[in-house]
C-alpha cells in the first residue's frame, strides 16, 4: 500500500514538472505605452494617448477613460512609417524626387521623431475603416510584426532582416606555406 | 436715315448683349439637381502620386466625419458596407490627390505667412450606376501652424461643404 502511495506522490509530481517545464505558448505581448490614437478608432477621442495591447486576436487599445479593439483577422492592410518610407522612395530613390506634382517627394503627415502605424480593416457590415497610431520610434515595426504573424494582413511585407555573411568554403581552409 | 443708324446700332449692341449672356451661361455649370439622402464615401485612390498610407487614411476617415457633422445627409456609408446597396438616392464620392506641395511646419511657426502644405484632390460624385453627377477639385492646405494633419481635415471640410451645397436634401444654413 505504501508503494503504491508512493508511486501515486512521484507521478504527481513528475506531471507538476513537466507542466512547469513547458514554456507558455500563449505569452501575451507587452503592451506598448506612449501610444496616441491619432483617428479612426470607434469610441476613442481622437488624439487620446493610451497603450496599444494584443489581446487574443484584437488589437487593444485602452487608457484609463476608455477601450477599443480592432480584430487582427479583420486587418487589410497594416503599414509603419519604415513602410511608407520604403514604398514611396524605393529603389528608383533620387529618380522620384523629379517627379511632377510632388510625385517623388515624401510628406510626412507628423513631424518627426514619431513611428507611425496605420491599420486599415473591414467590421462586419464590409466597411472599411482606419485607424492611425504614433508612438516612440521603433516600436511599430515590432507591434506589425506580431500582427501579421497573428494573421493581419500587409500589403507592404516586412522587410527580412540582414542575413549574417555566409563564409566561403575557401576561406576557411588554411592555406599552407 | 440718322433714325435707321440708330436702329441698327441698337440692334447691334441687343445682339452683342445676346452673345454675351449665351456665352456666360454656357461656362457656368449648372448646379446638379440631384439630391440624395445618402452618401458613400470610397477610400482616396493616390496611384498617380504616392503618398503615406496615414494621409490616405486620415483624408479618408477625416471626410468621413465631416460629412456626418456637416454634409447633412441622413447616412454617410463607408467603402464596402453591405447598408449602401439599399440606398435608393445614394451618391458616391470618388477622390483622387492629383497633386501636393510640401511645406514646413518650422517655416510656418517662424514666419507664419511661408511654409504652407497643399494636397490637390479631384473628387468625383457619382450617382450608382456610376454616372458623374460633379467634377470638383479641392485643395487642402495648412497656412500657419500645426503639422500637415490639418491638410487633410481642411480638405474635408471643403469637400462636406460641397457636398452639402450640391447634394444635401437639408443644407446646412
Amino acid at each position: 500500500m505504501g508503494l503504491r502511495d508512493g508511486r501515486i506522490a512521484l507521478g504527481a509530481a513528475l506531471s507538476v514538472c513537466a507542466w512547469l517545464a513547458v514554456p507558455s505558448g500563449a505569452q501575451q505581448p507587452a503592451p506598448v505605452t506612449g501610444v496616441e490614437q491619432v483617428i479612426g478608432m470607434a469610441g476613442i477621442k481622437e488624439h487620446a494617448k493610451g497603450s496599444l495591447a494584443i489581446d487574443g486576436g484584437n488589437l487593444q487599445f485602452s487608457n484609463s477613460k476608455a477601450k477599443a479593439s480592432v480584430a487582427i483577422a479583420s486587418m487589410q492592410d497594416i503599414v509603419t512609417a519604415n513602410d511608407s518610407q520604403r514604398a514611396i522612395h524605393g529603389t528608383l530613390g533620387t529618380l522620384t524626387m523629379f517627379a511632377p506634382y510632388g510625385g517623388g517627394r515624401f510628406l510626412s503627415l507628423f513631424r518627426s521623431k514619431l513611428d507611425t502605424l496605420t491599420i486599415q480593416y473591414v467590421d462586419t457590415s464590409g466597411a472599411v475603416h482606419g485607424a492611425i497610431f504614433t508612438m516612440a520610434v521603433g516600436k511599430a515595426d515590432a507591434l506589425k510584426k506580431q500582427l501579421v504573424a497573428l494573421g493581419g494582413h500587409t500589403t507592404i511585407p516586412i522587410e527580412d532582416e540582414k542575413k549574417a555573411p555566409e563564409t566561403k568554403p575557401a576561406a576557411s581552409k588554411e592555406e599552407k606555406p | 436715315m440718322k433714325r435707321s443708324n440708330y436702329s441698327i446700332a441698337a440692334m447691334l449692341v441687343c445682339f452683342a448683349g445676346l452673345l454675351a449672356l449665351t456665352k456666360l451661361s454656357a461656362s457656368a455649370t449648372p448646379p446638379p439637381v440631384t439630391k440624395a439622402s445618402a452618401i458613400q464615401v470610397l477610400m482616396i485612390q493616390s496611384d498617380e502620386i504616392k503618398l503615406p498610407a496615414e494621409f490616405q487614411i486620415s483624408l479618408y476617415e477625416n471626410l468621413i466625419q465631416q460629412l456626418e457633422k456637416k454634409g447633412g445627409f441622413q447616412h454617410v456609408y463607408r467603402e464596402g458596407d453591405t447598408a449602401a446597396a439599399g440606398a435608393s438616392d445614394l451618391v458616391i464620392l470618388h477622390s483622387t490627390i492629383r497633386g501636393f506641395k510640401q511645406g514646413s511646419e518650422r517655416a510656418r511657426q517662424v514666419t507664419t505667412v511661408a511654409g504652407a502644405t497643399s494636397i490637390d484632390v479631384h473628387c468625383q460624385f457619382t450617382d450608382k450606376s456610376g454616372a458623374a453627377l460633379l467634377d470638383s477639385d479641392i485643395k487642402g492646405k495648412v497656412r500657419f501652424f500645426g503639422a500637415n494633419l490639418k491638410a487633410t481635415y481642411d480638405f474635408a471640410k471643403k469637400a462636406a461643404k460641397i457636398a452639402n451645397l450640391n447634394f444635401s436634401a437639408s443644407p446646412a444654413k
